[in-house]
């Protein structure tokens, strides 16, 4: 019922949105532009955290085809960083040397930046590349604004997959992946040994533990906002997760207490632990670094507190944005457009298969895009993260009822959940007092 | 003596000064001055920081961050830091010295390896220790797993006392090689003389050491030990790129919490107080260090 309800809304917001973005005259002066509308010899600035080989490799693939379409203009592809892009961001837009484009970051840096003026509305982009392509609700997200856009995304991610291996759980006796912590907890315990660890949970001072735990609070049935953005934190749900997330310590590796996404993903891949907590990055580099284990590794949703509450999946919705003091702004949309072109989007979804997901329906039914080879073996598991990923929120959107939350960069940024972590988990501290207290910081991060 | 006074050969001359002395003045200003009434104009304001936008609070973020235990915390972390890894820096870098010093084979290509990890970058050294440090592959772990002296690997950038004894021994390592540098300079330059006569008082290597090689190098190990406790104060990427300031914020000292300040929270007014704060603490370093070199010119 309440999906039903959820889908009734989404429908009638994804009408609404159609019809604002029906009207926009702009947008045929964006695809109609001559190619030498702008300044010649213009170079453009794109940035991005995903930069593996591969998806480097696409990249210039599609800057290639742009540059070809568009003589003249040129773009330069810099790195940044999922955990060293604030600093980064926050310099260039103070100096007002801008990169042109910036895609990957999660959804509310997008909010964050928007809600300070500092961006490009997206809604000529969103029309150029075709609305009706997209995902129901796909772009609901950006709509900060009614009816104007402060991005889109360019794939989705299920970043809190659970991942096991198989041959690990039928060499302990386990005979069906956990869906509930208990379970979970009861399979580490078997399944850890002779050099392996159940998990690879991070307890670190960092994004990933953020991330991480918010999902366990919803994976207990609580959130850390009321849809009217109030501090929700302090709760049952919330102790329970903290709760549980102490308990499975003792089935992770030592220096988890210093992992990040990296060193998380390569324990699992590695074969240092038994079951992984990740995007779909997982399948090809298991199948490049570890293959001896690839035909044993699946996934499922995370498990949670007990089968009556929903999964939880984290999409931190891989972004892209404009900045507002950007130069070559028409060349710009058009470059931001024609990252969703057929063969070089596919390249760079491609480039990590269920990483990045598609954000386009038209693009994940495309049989181009289905023609891959990691695809193909693991169909369940892409098609799994593709629908948990497309039902998926974070702290910027806690859920379809929450308003979005503009401040979620912020507190992510501020490490007061990991901080809050590493005070129960690692100093033992008491429960309720720091929770208190987290609750009080995260206050003051939403008045600033 | 007055203007009037001076010949119009000295005012040519005088003028000549001011204007060969202008661009070195103008540089000064706009590197050193301008930043500085820059940060302490900035701290008076509540400043979002891509923006560079915000209101005038006058001295609300010093009161704030006074009554902030965040501060106090990382300003002790600081100084544990800094007096730890100064320490180790000095009995390191005397003691290799001291080596170097002596005849030897292959003297010239141990003196030359030993700055490798002074030059080597922050970001790569780091990273190198990273890997020595990690929990399943390092070779830290492994050794200690092979010698017996524990069953699991130790989490040594995790939790505490590990992680700042981690971080003050990989900043030891890193900057030792420029107490070596300064050492071996004055050493060589140490009379024989002076051996020579304490051998005939009958003094031994240790009586030697402590009656004619540290007197001798006082003077300098007073420079090295103002300057790198300036520098080692100030630290940020080797303790950032470590442990990021963790567990919680046990190794997280007062140019981390500039950072958070500026960039994570994007509250530049608030950093920039931190930063001024920072800045007068140093500035007992630097009164010491100018006195110092004052007297050894006079």
């Amino acid at each position: 019922m309440a999906n039903n309800t959820s889908n009734s809304q989404k429908q009638t917001r994804g009408t609404s949105r159609r019809a604002v973005l029906g009207g926009m005259a702009a947008t045929g002066a964006v695809l109609a532009a001559p190619a030498r509308l702008w300044a010649q010899d213009a170079t453009l600035r794109w940035w991005s955290p995903q930069a593996s080989p591969a998806q480097l490799a696409a990249y210039q693939t599609q800057i290639g085809l742009f540059e070809a379409a568009n003589p003249g203009v040129k773009v330069a592809f810099e790195k940044t960083s999922d955990e060293g892009y604030q600093p980064q961001l926050a310099a260039a837009f103070a100096s007002g040397e801008v990169p042109n484009i910036v895609t990957h970051l999660p959804s509310f840096a997008v909010s964050d930046y928007w809600s300070n003026g500092l961006l490009e509305a997206f809604n000529e982009v969103i029309e150029a590349v075709g609305p009706e392509k997209y995902y129901r609700g796909a772009n609901d997200i950006y709509e900060i604004d009614r009816g104007v856009y402060a991005g889109t995304g360019i794939g989705n991610s299920a970043a809190n997959m659970l991942w096991i291996r198989k041959d690990l759980m039928e060499k302990a006796g386990i005979e069906k992946i956990p869906e509930t912590w208990d379970e979970l907890r009861s399979a580490a315990q078997k399944m850890q040994g002779g050099g392996i660890y159940g998990a690879p949970l991070p307890y670190a001072k960092n994004s990933m533990t953020t991330l991480t735990i918010i999902g366990f609070i919803h994976l207990a049935g609580g959130q850390v906002f009321t849809p009217d953005l109030q501090v929700a934190l302090d709760s049952d749900e919330t102790r329970n997760a903290l709760e549980f997330y102490k308990s499975m310590r003792e089935f992770c590796p030592p220096g988890a207490t210093n992992y990040s996404w990296g060193e998380s993903l390569t324990a699992f891949v590695s074969g240092a632990t038994a079951t992984g907590i990740y995007t779909g990055r997982v399948l090809i580099n298991v199948n490049d670094q570890n293959p001896a284990i690839a035909d044993y590794v699946t996934c499922a949703t995370y498990p949670r507190i007990s089968a009556d509450v929903a999964p939880w999946t984290f999409n931190d919705f891989p972004s892209v944005f404009i900045p507002k003091a950007a130069g070559n702004m028409d060349a710009t949309k058009k470059f931001a457009a024609s990252l969703y072109d057929g063969a070089g989007y596919i390249q760079q979804l491609h480039a990590a298969p269920g990483h990045v997901l598609p954000v386009l329906k038209t693009v994940a039914e495309d049989p181009a895009y289905l023609d891959n080879p990691i695809i193909q073996k693991y169909t369940p598991e892409v098609d799994l993260m593709s629908s948990s990923a497309a039902a998926g929120h974070n702290l910027g959107w806690e859920s379809p009822e929450h308003k979005p939350n503009v401040k979620a960069g912020a507190i992510v940024g501020s490490g007061v959940l990991a901080e809050m972590v590493q005070r129960i988990v690692l100093n033992d501290e008491d429960t309720t007092k720091v929770i208190n207290e987290t609750s009080t910081a995260i206050e003051e991060i939403m008045l600033s | 003596m007055a203007t009037a006074d001076l010949s119009p050969l000295e005012r040519k001359y005088a003028r000549l000064g001011i204007v060969l002395i202008g661009p070195t003045v103008l540089v000064f200003c706009a590197v050193i001055v301008y930043p500085l009434i820059s940060a302490i104009y900035l701290s008076l304001f509540s400043i979002y920081t891509p923006t560079l936008e915000g209101e005038w609070v006058g001295l609300s973020n010093y009161a704030e961050l006074l009554a902030k235990g965040e501060f106090w915390s990382s300003l002790w972390t600081n100084i544990i830091w800094t007096v730890g890894t100064l320490t180790l820096q000095i009995l390191f870098g005397v003691g290799m010295a001291l080596i170097l010093h002596q005849n030897m084979i292959f003297r010239s290509l141990a003196r030359s390896l030993i700055l490798f990890p002074y030059f080597v970058s922050t970001v790569v050294a780091v990273l190198v220790w990273r890997w020595l440090f990690n929990d399943l592959y390092g070779i830290l772990n492994h050794f200690v797993m092979w010698t017996g002296a524990s069953d699991m690997p130790v989490d040594w950038l995790g939790s505490m006392p590990n992680a700042l004894l981690s971080v003050i021994l990989v900043g030891a390592w890193k900057y030792f090689p420029f107490v070596v540098i300064a050492t071996l300079a004055r050493l060589q330059t140490i009379p024989d003389s002076l051996y020579e006569a304490a051998k005939i008082d009958g003094a031994g290597p240790i009586a030697r050491f402590f009656d004619v090689t540290l007197p001798q190098l006082r003077d300098v190990l007073v420079v090295i030990i103002m300057l790198r406790a300036i520098w080692d104060f100030k630290e940020f990427d080797l303790i950032y790129l470590l442990t990021g300031g963790g567990p919680v914020t046990s190794t997280q000292t007062i140019p981390l919490l500039v950072y958070k300040e500026a960039f994570a929270l994007n509250q530049m007014g608030m950093a920039s107080a931190y930063a001024v704060v920072m800045m007068a603490l140093m500035l007992v370093f630097m009164i010491l260090y100018i006195r110092r070199t004052q007297e050894n010119e006079l």
